[in-house]
């Protein structure tokens, strides 16, 4: 699996395209039998708390993409603290067993794990 | 040695700055900042105060004024975090507001003068849409420009992404 990660707008999308990864080949916000999971974030926001269960499935992944959301000022409301800190652990546990993660900044993929 | 570790919540911090500690010369002293002010943050100490238990930390708790530490011998401070620290400094209970930017960075100086290896773990907050109130944004800067003069110093900068250390300046000792 391949994980790439970065902030909103970083050129992720683009980037998993350049792949050569179509449009019917990225689910966008939710787990399906589509080869790329993409906007991973939205479906942990969505139960911050069932984020662990997701690992196995998201690992089967070729490309799994998420933003990354913990280097702003720390949320007011604890349910958006703690899903931001789910985001970030549940990264890190992909990144770990990931065979490669790419990070986009500006555009430009830069591979921080090969 | 001084070495600055930055990153985002959730990417790993802790664990790399704890297990980088390790493998430096003891004693070890863990430098706490934060304020047990809520059922959450109690949750986070335990959660740190777990990983610690086994690695032969001292445990120093101090939310204020990191200058006047007496330590007993020279070894390796980690201190955790920065962003902890400036909150306790520059915000009282009152809701009173201070500029301690000058003060830290004469506390943390002591701090390094204390030890042989000081590993300084600070967080990223500027990167959202940045629509604060004033003393927020004060505080976003001061984070800011206190994590600029601690790198401008520091031996090593290390950015940590997804639990990766992505080195920024200098060298991570023994071979992180």
């Amino acid at each position: 699996m391949v994980l790439v990660i970065g902030g909103a707008g970083s050129g992720k999308l683009d980037y998993v395209k350049s792949l050569g990864y179509s449009e019917d080949e990225i689910a966008n916000g939710r787990l399906n039998d589509c080869k790329v999971v993409y906007n991973l974030q939205n479906i942990v926001f969505g139960d911050p708390e069932r984020a662990p269960e997701l690992l196995e499935a998201l690992l089967a992944k070729e490309v799994v993409v998420c933003n990354e959301v913990g280097s702003g000022i720390i949320p007011l409301t604890q349910r958006e603290r703690l899903a931001r800190e789910a985001t970030g652990r549940l990264c890190i546990q992909l990144a770990a067993r990931a065979a490669r993660v790419v990070r986009l900044v500006c555009g430009i993929p830069a591979v921080i794990k090969e | 040695m001084r070495i600055l570790l930055t990153g985002g919540s959730g990417c790993g911090k802790s664990t790399f700055a704890e297990r980088l500690a390790r493998a430096l010369p003891a004693p070890r002293c863990y430098l706490a900042t934060m304020r047990p002010y809520d059922e959450e943050s109690l949750v986070k100490i335990k959660r740190h105060q777990k990983q610690r238990s086994d690695a032969g930390f001292l445990t120093i708790e101090r939310e204020t004024d990191l200058g006047n530490i007496e330590f007993s011998a020279h070894g390796t401070v980690l201190l955790e975090c920065m962003c902890n620290l400036l909150a306790n400094e520059m915000f009282d209970e009152a809701g009173g507001e201070r500029d301690v930017y000058d003060k830290i960075l004469l506390d943390i100086g002591k701090l390094e003068q204390s030890c042989d290896t000081l590993i300084v773990v600070t967080n990223e907050v500027g990167s959202d849409d940045g629509t604060y109130d004033e003393s927020t944004a004060r505080y976003i800067e001061t984070l800011g420009r206190l994590n600029r003069a601690l790198a401008k110093r520091f031996d090593c900068v290390a950015e940590l992404v997804c639990g990766i250390p992505l080195v920024l300046k200098g060298q991570l000792p023994t071979g992180e």
